[in-house]
């Protein structure tokens, strides 16, 4: 009896110990696909990405390029009339081989130019080569005039002259444009002849290229304050990255029906991002009798949730005036999630 | 931005390993957890030990039943084969030794000796079964109470859990499940102690009672044998 007992206990110790050693090894765990799957990773938002683009930037970029071929013979007019003796040469070749491609109608505004002082005249044709719709001649003939002032004034600058008429023609073309996009192939074309004209007058060549330059600035600097205005895309993701910050900062009370709570708050910034005063709260919705008593603790918490995230980072200066002073900033459970 | 989840919680959580949720637990849950073990360890050993004798003693009581009942003369038999340790010998030799006591006086009292004869040889059934299921009830008594105390443990973990709840006043499952995970590792235990005792303890009661009444059946043909033979006496 004693030995039986004896042998009973030892199998009987052997036996746990060898099955817990088992299970402890991992003999019986599941397999477990998530684990496997899902390594701890960051999760980093996009939203950096999302503050820096802006509309306005992109539709300024394309009337540079496509103004700068126009530009040609317009430049090749100003050169030909007031400098006088070697250029004029070389201008009035172009003149004539624009007018026989377009069609009949650049044509007739042509004796017209010719009778009219001869600066005027010549970056008048282009214009109209431009814009082939016979209401537009008529406004072509007022804008010549301006522009003959500046020309006979700066006879020789050859330079200064040139950004200022790549802004009127500037002007021009936009419109032309902004009407149908099918007529700007016809100027392309006379563009295209005048330029390989160009070759045989050397001079103009570098004229032209400052006349590019001095155009390409010129858009760039006002482009910035269309760009302030902000669409719905840069107030998604400045709603985003607000709530991005405040998230590690919010810890809603737990409850019965807490996450029905709503705390709409007040929250005034300086342009460092930093809270001035103390959030206000302005209402509170979603209030029912079981989570009353978690009401206040609800503000409480989301005023704290401010003041502790309260530096806030990455907050584009140019939109200060949209984002110093937020009403309502709303705390919910949606933005623990 | 990187969510910081409780990475060991996850890790821990998703494992069965005993040893870890014994080490995760708490001072009391780890007592209990013990406890149960030791407990499955004692029934163990009582059901390999148990069934081990049992087994012996059916089979030697039976077979000496057989040859008893083949063999002429009973003296004999008891000086060859009834010294043995069995429960049916031992039975054989209360029989055996009151009768000699009894016929060795000059006057018989035969409703005394039968008396006697009987009284003795009952007595010896029920020490024998007595002392075959000593250890019996201990299996009862893990099979009855080992649930109630897992079940303790694991009310006590799954208070613990809350509280903790309650503490970090977050109520995601990374929190709460591993608190409830070892909680429910110390039912998981008692049950693991109960069930094999409450098998067990059934069938060798089953055992013990089919015993005894095999002893009972060998007692009672002896005692008439006997008594036929006192009847001869003269």
């Amino acid at each position: 009896m004693e030995r039986t007992e004896k042998i009973g206990l030892g199998v009987a110790t052997a036996g746990h110990v060898l099955l817990f050693g088992l299970l402890s090894a991992g003999f019986l765990s599941t397999p477990n696909p998530l684990k496997l799957k899902s390594p701890p990773m960051d999760i980093s938002l996009v939203d950096e990405v999302a503050l820096q683009s802006t509309a306005p930037q992109i539709s300024t970029q394309p009337p540079p390029p496509s103004v700068a071929p126009e530009q040609g013979p317009t430049e090749d007019a100003k050169p030909a009339p007031e400098p006088a003796p070697a250029p004029e040469p070389t201008p009035a070749p172009p003149e004539p081989k624009p007018v026989p491609k377009p069609l009949p109608k650049p044509t007739p505004p042509k004796p017209v130019v010719k009778e009219v002082p001869k600066p005027a005249p010549k970056p008048a044709p282009p214009k109209k080569e431009v814009a082939k719709t016979p209401a537009k001649p008529k406004p072509a003939p007022e804008k010549p005039a301006p522009k003959a002032k500046p020309a006979p004034e700066k006879p020789a600058a050859r330079a200064k002259p040139a950004p200022e008429k790549p802004k009127a023609a500037a002007a021009a073309p936009s419109k032309a444009k902004s009407d149908a996009k099918g007529k700007s192939d016809a100027p392309a074309k006379a563009s295209g002849a005048g330029k390989a004209d160009k070759p045989k007058g050397s001079l103009l060549g570098k004229d032209f290229l400052k006349g590019i330059d001095s155009k390409e600035d010129a858009p760039r600097t006002p482009a910035p304050p269309p760009a302030a205005a902000m669409g719905p895309a840069q107030k998604s993701a400045l709603d985003a990255e607000l709530r991005r910050q405040l998230k590690p900062h919010w810890r809603p009370p737990s409850g019965a029906d807490a996450d029905q709570l709503v705390t709409l708050l007040e929250v005034r910034l300086d342009k460092s991002g930093a809270v001035i005063g103390t959030p206000e709260v302005i209402d509170q919705q979603g209030v029912t009798a079981s989570n009353r008593p978690q009401a206040k603790l609800h503000a409480e918490r989301a005023i704290q949730a401010v003041k502790l995230a309260s530096p806030f980072r990455n907050m584009p200066p140019e939109f200060y005036d949209q984002w110093k002073w937020l009403r309502p900033l709303r705390f919910d459970a949606r933005l623990n999630r | 931005m990187t969510l910081n989840l409780p990475a060991g919680a996850i890790t821990d959580a998703a494992t069965i390993s005993p040893l870890a949720l014994f080490l995760q637990a708490d001072i009391v849950v780890k007592g209990v957890m013990l406890g149960l073990l030791l407990a499955s360890i004692w029934t163990w050993a009582i059901i390999i030990s148990f069934s081990f004798s049992l087994r012996k003693a059916s089979k030697e009581s039976r077979k000496f039943e057989a040859d008893f009942w083949k063999a002429e003369d009973i003296d004999r038999f008891y000086e060859s084969r009834g010294k043995t340790e069995f429960p049916a010998a031992k039975v054989m030799a209360a029989g055996v030794t009151e009768w000699r006591r009894s016929t060795a006086q000059k006057v018989i009292d035969r409703d005394g000796t039968r008396d006697r004869l009987a009284t003795s040889m009952s007595s010896t059934i029920a020490s024998e079964v007595d002392r075959l299921s000593d250890r019996l009830n201990i299996l009862a008594t893990v099979a009855s109470a080992a649930p109630f105390i897992g079940l303790f443990g694991t009310v006590w973990g799954i208070m613990r859990a809350f509280t903790s709840i309650a503490a970090e006043q977050d109520s995601s499952l990374a929190v709460v499940a591993p608190g409830i995970a070892e909680a429910l590792f110390a039912t998981a235990i008692g049950l693991f102690a109960a069930i094999p005792a409450l098998i067990a303890y059934n069938r060798f009661s089953h055992g013990i009672n089919r015993l005894e009444a095999g002893l009972t059946r060998f007692a009672d043909s002896f005692y008439a044998t006997l008594s036929r033979e006192l009847e001869a006496q003269r």
